[in-house]
């Protein structure tokens, strides 16, 4: 990992203002859209961030009035909606973007245009979702921000229930983003089947590819539904329609299947990437290859299929059938054994590993200790009768929580303690890192391992304050107090940035000594990525350059 | 890992305001909803002139650039220190493990010989605790029938329908326990014996006596877990033994498709030609 004392490469002359607009705005070099992409999801991550703190000092004591009801109502359902749409995707994109073509050895991406308007049609989504603030207030004075929560159940949605135009702006900013959404999609997918460098044989794809392939069909397949339902609402709301009205011959019910048939392979359009990070770091890590690479890729594309079959887990307190209840909780059931192989699978590799706890590695393991524990949460509350009992509790918070942020968040972190460098030239900070992990660790675990407590003590989910006495205030400002590690971390993480970027180690080609195509190329990469196209002949091409003697290529 | 030829210049796509004036404009297609409809119009001549704009982009021919290549070298070579590996006789260091495995007939004569075992121990139990060498029989074949609860003489008595049905359990589940015998004991190099023999039988005891209960109450009370170990152990320990008697056959060291010769980019007989 020893930096290198050479100036970073320069490609370009320096250049006036206006040209470096142009340049960003018109760009369809997939570095830069995959960068616009994470430094705008990086903004809303900040954004969702002040909106949990908001909300946590609410909840922190029992009778609280620092916020209105209706501004919590706001509030957690932008912190929702603005977590899966406009932090989750976007980041999970713009790094996907950034390293899918270093790593197959292509130029760019298929389809660099619409890789653009993907990118800014999920930018002006979000944009639109937030301009909702500033928009005035609505006819019924309720407040323009949408209020029904991020899955938005009918018929709260319906004009006579949400006036005003809040719900539309919820609406229309996610259509819009779900336009940039699935175009995202198919661009991943026609890259990678289509621009593969010469020997890269699916056979032969880094994990992380192989993983956005998975995501990419996923995306296709869900968000369609859920912008068919958008459509449907947008026409109850403004044609006078009656899809959702009960009233009318509508159903609410239909809406939540449209959204859940939707909604719940969303989390593994979040997750699957993430597993991508944990793929490439752990075995760089560990130095050991991966542990059963077709397994894994078996297991990454099974839970993408069985991940279509689960949604209406989020029904069963709606009412099903009997034999309803049985086959979603036995898919739901069934989704956990791939995600087990791949748990083994990272164990396994590093088992017997030269391990190095550089800061990718410890959010790695955090991500492995904490997924584990949100999804046997998740297996608890796949089963019907449990969920009968704790389903809109803030035991469910806490499970999807350590999903998202332990999962989730920690896997983003160890992508840019790990690709940072790659991407920037220099490397960040290894004690601010380890301080940003320690710091995040014990956040966490204040905030969410207590969560679950009030969720078993009976706390529903979405009220805006609690009376005192009944068991739940304690846990409560536990629960907030982590949040302050929390932000903290979070802001260790923002200096580590900054500072790095300007001021860090430079970091050479290959800082980790790693094998993957996107470290055969200068840091940051030139616009073409690779002078030469390059040619690849097993899984880890760069350990065969760096081992002629004993190269992957004669045992794959 | 690379192509022989430098090229000069690459081309690649040249930078166009076309793809973010149509998402522009389709957002302003949306904005006007919730504002006022000529913000919707303007958005839909925007789209327009986005989608003439792009189309002109590709059609006839793509809008390439050509940029320069610069020649910086790239060295690629590990950081880490090289080492002399040791020539272990016979023993690739990078071996698939295990390097022996037991043939698949091993694994279903321990299946069959462990699964003799095991009904000589239920009968044994049938004649000394419940004076029928038919009670266990039954009591397995009945596993496939409604739960109904049945008298003690009925239980003890010769059923030919249940006989088959136990005979034909008994006899798969013995086989298949024994293929997983067969394939985890080279796993096991240290004490086979007591790890499948043993320690497995009585977590599998310990397992199904913790939720039997659950899953068929009625068996449940018929079970005497005692002697229900015992046949568990004397299923292992026999299928142990006859599984270590039989000879282990080495473990293929490459794939399939190396196997077979097929000839694909970066195959070891390419390597080898070079």
């Amino acid at each position: 990992m020893a930096a290198s004392t050479d100036s970073l490469p320069r490609f370009a002359a320096r250049k006036n203002a206006l040209a470096v607009i142009y340049e960003w705005l018109g760009t369809a070099d997939h570095k830069k859209i995959g960068l616009m992409y994470i430094v705008y999801a990086l903004v809303f991550l900040v954004v969702m961030g002040v909106e949990a703190v908001l909300m946590r000092i609410q909840l922190a004591h029992a009778n609280s009035s620092f916020l209105s009801p209706e501004v919590f109502n706001r509030l957690f359902t932008l912190h929702g909606t603005t977590g899966v749409f406009f932090v989750g995707m976007p980041i999970l994109f713009g790094f996907g973007n950034y390293l899918v073509p270093l790593m197959i050895g292509a130029r760019d991406m298929a389809y660099p245009r619409l890789n653009a308007f993907s990118f800014w049609m999920t930018a002006f989504g979000g944009l639109l979702l937030y301009a909702s603030f500033f928009a005035g207030n609505s006819v019924a004075q309720a407040g323009i921000a949408p209020d029904v929560g991020w899955f938005a159940y009918a018929p709260l949605t319906a004009t006579a229930f949400s006036p005003g135009h809040s719900t539309d702006y919820w609406n229309l900013a996610l259509l819009v983003a779900g336009v940039g959404s699935i175009s995202g999609g198919v661009n991943f997918i026609a890259t990678i089947l289509g621009l593969r460098c010469p020997g890269m044989t699916l056979s032969r794809m880094p994990l992380l590819v192989w993983m956005n392939l998975v995501m990419g069909g996923l995306v296709l397949v869900t968000i369609s539904p859920l912008t068919a339902a958008q459509l449907m609402l947008l026409a109850d709301r403004y044609l006078g329609a009656h899809f959702f009205d009960p009233q009318a011959g509508g159903s609410v019910v239909m809406w939540m299947h449209f959204f859940w048939i939707f909604g719940h392979p969303e989390v593994y359009v979040l997750i699957i990437p993430c597993f991508a990070f944990i793929s490439e770091i752990v075995p760089v890590f560990s130095r050991k290859a991966i542990f059963g690479y077709p397994a894994m890729v078996a297991a990454t594309t099974s839970i993408g299929f069985v991940s279509l079959g689960v949604w209406a887990h989020h029904l069963f307190t709606i009412g099903m059938p009997s034999y309803g209840n049985a086959f979603f909780v036995l898919t739901t059931m069934v989704v956990a054994v791939p995600t087990g192989i791949k748990i083994f699978n990272w164990l396994a590799t590093m088992w017997g590993g030269r391990i190095r706890f550089a800061t990718p590695m410890l959010f790695a393991v955090g991500f492995l200790f904490q997924f584990l524990i949100g999804g046997l949460t998740g297996i608890m509350l796949a089963t019907a009768p449990f969920d009968w009992q704790l389903a809109n509790s803030y035991f469910v918070v806490a499970h999807f929580h350590y999903v998202i942020v332990g999962g989730i968040l920690f896997s983003i972190f160890a992508a840019f303690y790990y690709w940072f460098p790659k991407m920037t030239g220099r490397l960040l900070n290894e004690t601010l890192g380890k301080w940003n992990f320690w710091i995040l660790l014990v956040g966490f675990h204040l905030t969410f391992d207590t969560m679950y407590v009030p969720g078993l003590l009976g706390m529903p989910r979405r009220i805006y304050t609690y009376e005192a006495g009944r068991g739940w205030e304690s846990w409560n400002l536990i629960t907030s107090i982590g949040v302050i590690f929390q932000g903290v971390a979070v802001l260790i993480f923002v200096y580590n940035m900054v500072w790095s970027y300007l001021r860090g180690p430079l970091a050479g080609n290959d800082p980790w000594d790693a094998w993957t195509l996107e470290w055969a190329t200068t840091s940051p990469p030139p616009e073409y990525n690779f002078a030469q196209t390059p040619a690849v002949r097993s899984r880890r091409p760069l350990w065969d350059i760096k081992h002629p003697e004993d190269p992957d290529s004669k045992y794959e | 890992m690379t192509a022989p030829e430098q090229k000069q210049h690459v081309s690649l796509p040249k930078p166009t305001l076309w793809p973010i004036a149509l998402a522009l404009g389709a957002t302003l297609i949306a904005v006007g909803l919730v504002t006022n409809a000529k913000v919707s119009w303007a958005g839909l001549i925007l789209a327009l002139a986005g989608s003439v704009g792009w189309f002109f982009q590709v059609l006839p021919h793509e809008n390439h650039e050509e940029v320069p290549v610069v020649p910086t070298p790239v060295p690629i070579a590990t950081t880490r220190r090289s080492v002399e590996r040791i020539a272990a006789a016979q023993v690739p260091h990078r071996a698939r493990l295990p390097l022996e495995i037991y043939p698949i007939s091993a694994g279903i004569k321990g299946g069959l010989a462990g699964g003799a075992a095991m009904a000589v121990l239920a009968m044994l139990y049938g004649v000394l605790s419940q004076r029928s060498i038919w009670y266990p029989i039954n009591l397995l074949g009945a596993v496939v029938y409604e739960h109904v609860q049945v008298s003690s003489a009925q239980m003890k008595a010769f059923h030919i329908e249940l006989l088959l049905v136990a005979t034909a359990l008994h006899l798969t589940t013995s086989i298949l326990v024994g293929l997983l015998y067969g394939a985890l004991l080279p796993m096991l190099p240290r004490r086979p014996i007591l790890l499948g023999g043993i320690l497995a039988p009585l977590v599998w005891t310990g397992l199904l006596y913790n939720v039997l209960d659950i899953i068929d109450p009625i068996l449940n009370q018929r079970i005497q877990w005692g002697w229900f170990l015992a046949s568990q152990v004397g299923f292992g320990v026999v299928a142990g033994i006859v599984v270590l008697r039989q000879v282990r056959i080495p473990t293929w060291q490459y794939p399939l498709a190396a196997r077979a010769g097929v000839e694909a980019p970066g195959m070891m007989d390419e390597e080898e030609k070079q």
